[in-house]
């Protein structure tokens, strides 16, 4: 795995490198090296089984970022590609050529976060959500709490009581 | 033997390039779905026909969105067991178990050895019931219902054994980070193994009421087949891959909790057809019971069965991001976990086999098939919707 | 492919024609869930304590707590109890494996028609229901979601101890803090046991968080002398912790004297935001420097009162200063804590002896308000034969000469009398000077008023506790002692359902070498500094002055507090009580 790091290294830019296992390690690379990367590792490497494609919202530093996990099958071995991209109008070159299952993450990203994939197969189609009118659910703006205080009734006549708030009314409510 | 076949002549016809005019208003859309008997769970698929045969298939989840992912923002760690096993219905264990191992890869914490091998015991329970169900069930898509109403009893049996060792029968809440919450109650070998002797018998008569069956393997041998060149194409795992001659099984490729102790060879096969792959599965269902009673054989007697962990209550797991897998009755089972050290997770991602099987692999399976076979092969890649949809 | 046997292999299915039906006929009667089943809710109403972890962990947001008739809300019981919505719940459970007590189990029921949906919001234990008295169902596993073990502190050895003055206990460590404020719940039961009613739950956070600055804000909220209770606080939050009823309670005391310990003195004024004060041009006079007229004096100069504090004595601490040993609680610690105080600008009179040095009646004159903090200073007499020879000494003098630095020639061996912990104080000093200790106490080891780690400390260093003794008579040489004469005593369970009386058995008399006797049965106030007409107006009660909600006793603008006013006599309620007559001094000068 070092050796193929290394390899990795000396075509790409690399800006982080963190050891999860010994068959499991994660690289940062930017944005426009990101597919070439993939590619490299698909096509030279052999990592040619995709596993998954999903954003983290890190919406403190206004970003998002992308994780394309990748699976040497012979080798046992996974890659995660991280890249961090803008969350303002996201937009992320699409990966669909290279494995028939990407442009399902790449539509359900489009959906659940609102990052594009231009050129991506039915990346506009609704996945989940028919007639959702909301911003993108998956992001951290949106809050299922309020979201579902304003859609739905709660059940009336709730009341709780914070134990030490409680016993302060009780035991020596003047002080 | 008695042979129909259906008078096609009538039916629109592709174009001078091979392609149907999809607005020629001459084709039919139809949904299947999801509402129908033949639908594995709540999910449908719009699909465009010429007569009997699928021009085009769209799969359409969402029925049961739960927003499980994005609930997580709020929970705490431990609150995301209670709904982390509802992601997948029918094989609930495969979710704690991808959680409990990703908080413990990332916050460092050895598990016991009796819970390691009381987690086996249960993801393998776990793997035996979804196979009572879901490989006779099989035959339930060729209009073959008896087998199902075998299988199931003996899932209920499973079941109480489930019961009696987690307190619960479907959502079993079992694992928690750090280990389980409990050991085998006294006696639970004894009656696991009863059960297990009614499975051995059923092993048998699946065989001659359903694999030996004319009537099944006429609609079953050579439908469907899948290209071992598809494997990676559409990353197709579990038993779907081994159908299709690759031996892909997380248990053995990358070994853990007890897996490596046990002695196990997952069948392979190369029809890759829907014959194939439930023969595997048959095949798995002989496999876990060898394994059960490995495992209750090999399994220590008593010990620890819960390392300690910090207050759970605001427990920080450190920042980092991992991905772990077991092995479903499916496949390859994932979760991408990552932290940023705080009380609450930063992404949990299930990554199920359904997200591809019932998705880009259907939806290109269908196209050119029969209506009549879609059941058959949707239940031949055992699709589960609510992995997809979270 | 296809042969004759796979059309007649599926007709095998018809030899299950013969076969008995698996079917359960009633499975309402015939199939109870099984032991371990999650079920329907159970709690011990007795057992429950209302802390709510509980509602915490429930991610359902199913469990609410709520006042129930007939459970009170008292010392370590928030009179609560768990209100579980089956609109909500999962039955996961992990509501019971987290409970503190324990009380909180399922039963193995699964069956439960009802009408109307309201019905399944019920307080279990309190709402009748069938299934209460069903055994079975999931309980408390033997495993923990809450460590129940507190972190160990470093002790010096007990065998290091003698001749040594050094502080024994060590101090916790970051990550030692950090682990033991982990354990917390956050159930916020102590506060109300607290006297000073201190944010315990909410310092401990700061620890956990690692933001010292936060947890000594949080402090001084209502405690300004942190650094003396996080070291010699008699600690009842501790005996009421929820973490408490399954395991160690919270080491609070500990943590507190970490955040203390953190931030050095010169940065209080910052962190605590008393850069600069208003001055309101009110003068507050506080007779006695102990605990709670140094809080007093802390809470009224930040609101910017003009304080002077007048104490008879060279320094200022009053009891934690002269009657504690020091290695409970080093000397440094209380004169920066005082030098803090000085810094903010609180004028200290030492050497001045109210009565004498100044008359009471100026200083009643001079002030807006005055508080009186003067503590019990006047020993209680054993009352025995021979107690005034040479010899016979007093506890809270001899731990005074210890602490001003004096030698004091105790012999070889030793007898206190007494159970407290005043009684521990000069027991564990006087094994520090070299003696051999025997302690004399009426009643049994477990009745004794000293705090249980006190008792186990004193034991630890090799003090021999004698229980059930009743002395009867100094005997002496040549005008000092030499030994005393005491009786064994029997203990009667009290008729009237009080705590059993130690009665002496005739005849048991025993005799004991000592070369010094050291009185610890207690002390009073002193109010020889009072004129009588002031005298006549301060109502007191058992030599305790009686004191309204604000403190105020029954003289017009004097308010007291600390031992001369509660019978708890401890440093915290002490402090609680210079806080509260703060808070009304300035209610009645400001508003």
């Amino acid at each position: 795995m070092k050796e193929i790091i290394n390899n990795i290294q000396e075509k790409f830019k690399i800006s982080e490198v963190t050891e999860q296992r010994e068959n499991q390690y994660f690289i940062s690379v930017e944005k426009k090296d990101t597919i070439q990367l993939v590619t490299y590792l698909k096509d030279i490497e052999k990592f040619t089984n995709f596993i998954l494609l999903t954003a983290v919202d890190w919406i403190e530093k206004g970003q998002f970022q992308l994780t394309y996990m990748l699976n040497h099958p012979s080798k046992k071995l996974d890659i995660g590609v991280r890249t961090f991209i803008e969350r303002e109008n996201a937009t992320m070159d699409s990966a669909h050529h290279l494995w028939e299952h990407v442009a399902t993450f790449q539509r359900e990203l489009k959906e659940m976060f609102g990052i594009d994939f231009p050129g991506s197969p039915r990346v506009d189609e609704p996945f989940l959500l028919e007639g959702w009118d909301n911003i993108p659910p998956m992001r951290r703006d949106f809050d299922t709490k309020k979201y579902s205080e304003e859609t739905y009734f709660p059940r009336p006549g709730r009341s709780t009581n914070d134990p030490a708030e409680h016993m302060k009314k009780k035991l020596y409510p003047n002080e | 033997m008695f042979h129909w076949t259906p008078d096609r002549s009538a039916f629109p016809t592709a174009g001078p390039d091979g392609k149907f005019d999809f607005d020629s208003h001459k084709l039919v859309k139809i949904w299947h779905g999801p509402n129908h008997p033949g639908v594995t769970g709540n999910m449908s698929l719009e699909l465009t026909i010429s007569g009997d045969e699928v021009l085009e298939s769209k799969t359409h989840v969402g029925y049961l969105h739960r927003g499980f992912e994005k609930l997580y923002e709020r929970r705490t760690w431990i609150q995301c067991f209670p709904t982390v096993v509802r992601m997948c219905v029918p094989e609930s264990d495969s979710n704690e178990y991808n959680l409990s191992a990703g908080i413990e890869e990332l916050a460092g914490i050895e598990i016991p050895e009796m819970a390691k091998w009381l987690r086996t015991l249960v993801l393998e329970m776990s793997r035996l019931q979804a196979l009572l169900r879901i490989v006779p069930a099989q035959g339930g898509t060729v209009g073959l219902g008896l087998g199902v109403q075998w299988g199931v009893y003996l899932r209920d049996l499973i079941l109480d054994r489930f019961e009696e060792l987690t307190g619960g029968r479907i959502y079993h809440m079992y694992m928690i980070p750090g280990g389980v919450r409990g050991l085998l109650p006294d006696g639970f070998k004894e009656r696991l193994e009863e059960n297990l002797i009614l499975v051995d018998e059923f092993v048998l008569s699946i065989k001659r009421l359903m694999l030996d069956n004319a009537v099944f393997k006429k609609r079953t041998v050579g439908i469907a087949h899948i290209p071992v060149e598809w494997i990676d194409k559409y990353g197709i795992v579990g038993f779907v891959a081994r159908g299709a001659g690759v031996k892909k099984d997380v248990r053995l490729d990358y070994p853990y909790l007890a897996y490596d102790q046990l002695d196990f060879d997952p069948a392979i096969s190369t029809d890759s057809d829907i014959y194939a792959r439930t023969w595997i599965r048959w095949n798995d269902i002989i496999t876990t019971v060898d394994l059960l009673r490995q495992i209750m054989a090999k399994m220590p007697k008593k010990g620890e069965f819960k390392a300690p962990t910090p207050n759970v209550l605001h427990w920080q797991v450190p920042k980092g991001e991992v991905y772990v897998r077991s092995e479903s009755s499916r496949g390859e089972y994932g979760f991408y976990i990552v932290s940023d050290g705080s009380k609450y997770p930063r992404r949990i991602n299930l990554r199920g086999p359904s997200y591809t099987h019932a998705v880009s692999l259907l939806e290109k399976m269908l196209v050119n098939s029969n209506i009549s076979d879609i059941a058959a092969t949707m239940v031949s890649l055992q699709t589960c919707p609510p992995e997809i949809e979270r | 492919m296809m042969n004759l046997k796979d059309i007649l292999s599926p007709f095998s299915a018809w030899r299950n024609l013969l076969k008995e039906p698996v079917t359960i006929k009633d499975p309402l009667t015939e199939r109870p869930g099984a032991p371990r089943y999650r079920g329907f809710h159970k709690n011990d109403i007795e057992k429950c304590i209302g802390c709510g972890t509980c509602e915490t962990i429930c991610e359902n947001e199913a469990i609410d707590l709520v006042a129930v008739a007939n459970v009170d809300t008292k010392n370590g019981d928030s009179g609560l109890r768990p209100l579980v919505d089956y609109g909500r719940c999962c039955w996961c459970a992990l509501c019971v494996d987290v409970c503190t007590t324990g009380s909180l189990t399922m039963s193995n029921e699964y069956t439960w028609v009802s009408n109307d949906p309201e019905d399944f919001r019920y307080i279990p234990g309190v709402d009748k229901k069938e299934w209460d008295n069903n055994d079975l169902g999931w309980k408390k596993p033997d495993y923990t979601l809450i460590p129940t073990e507190r972190m160990d502190m470093e002790e010096m050895e007990p065998s290091e101890r003698e001749g040594t003055f050094l502080e024994i206990v060590r101090g916790y460590s970051r990550a030692q803090a950090e682990k033991e404020a982990d354990r917390c719940t956050e159930c916020g039961l102590c506060v109300a046991t607290c006297p000073a009613h201190m944010d315990i739950p909410g310092y401990i956070r700061a620890v956990r968080e690692g933001d010292m600055e936060e947890g000594l804000r949080l402090l001084y909220e209502t405690n300004p002398l942190p650094e003396i209770c996080g070291r010699v606080c008699t600690h009842r939050c501790e005996e009421v912790c929820a973490v408490g009823h399954s395991g160690d309670p919270l080491a609070i005391r500990w943590l507190k004297r970490y955040i203390a310990d953190q931030v050095p003195f010169e940065e209080y004024k910052r962190i605590l935001g008393i850069t600069s004060i208003e001055e309101n041009g009110k003068k507050v006079g506080i007779i006695g420097a102990g605990p709670s007229g140094l809080s007093a004096a802390y809470y009224l100069r930040i609101r910017g009162f003009e304080v002077t504090i007048y104490e008879a004595k060279s320094k200022g601490g009053g009891m934690t200063m002269y009657g504690i040993p020091k290695y409970r609680l080093p000397m440094n610690m209380l004169e920066s804590e005082i030098g803090f105080l000085e810094e903010i600008g609180v004028k200290f009179v030492y050497e001045t002896r109210v009565g004498e040095d100044i008359s009471f009646d100026e200083i009643y004159k001079k002030h807006d308000a005055v508080f009186v903090g003067i503590g019990f200073e006047k020993p209680y007499k054993i009352n025995i034969k021979g107690e005034e020879q040479k010899g016979a000494l007093q506890a809270i003098s001899f731990l005074d000469d210890i602490n001003k630095g004096k030698k004091v020639d105790i012999g070889k061996k030793v007898a206190i009398v007494g159970g407290g912990n005043v009684a521990m104080d000069a027991a564990r000093v006087a094994r520090r000077l070299g003696a051999e200790v025997y302690m004399l106490y009426r009643r049994r080891v477990e009745d004794m008023p000293a705090d249980s780690e006190e008792i186990h400390g004193a034991y630890e260093e090799g003090v021999q506790i004698i229980p059930q003794t009743i002395p009867v008579e100094i005997i002496g040489e040549g005008g000092k002692v030499k030994s005393i004469q005491y009786l064994m005593a029997e203990m009667v369970p009290d008729e009237k359902g009080g705590r059993p009386k130690p009665v002496p058995i005739e005849g048991s008399e025993q005799v004991l070498e000592i070369d010094t006797l050291i009185g610890a049965i207690g002390q009073e106030a002193d109010y020889g500094f009072l004129p009588q007409e002031y005298l006549d107006k301060i109502e007191t009660n058992r030599g305790r002055m009686l004191v309204d909600n604000n403190n105020k006793t029954t003289l017009d603008k004097v308010y007291a507090g600390g031992d001369a006013v509660n019978k708890t006599a401890d440093a915290i309620s002490a402090i609680a009580d210079g806080h509260r007559a703060a808070d009304a001094i300035e209610r009645m000068l400001l508003v």
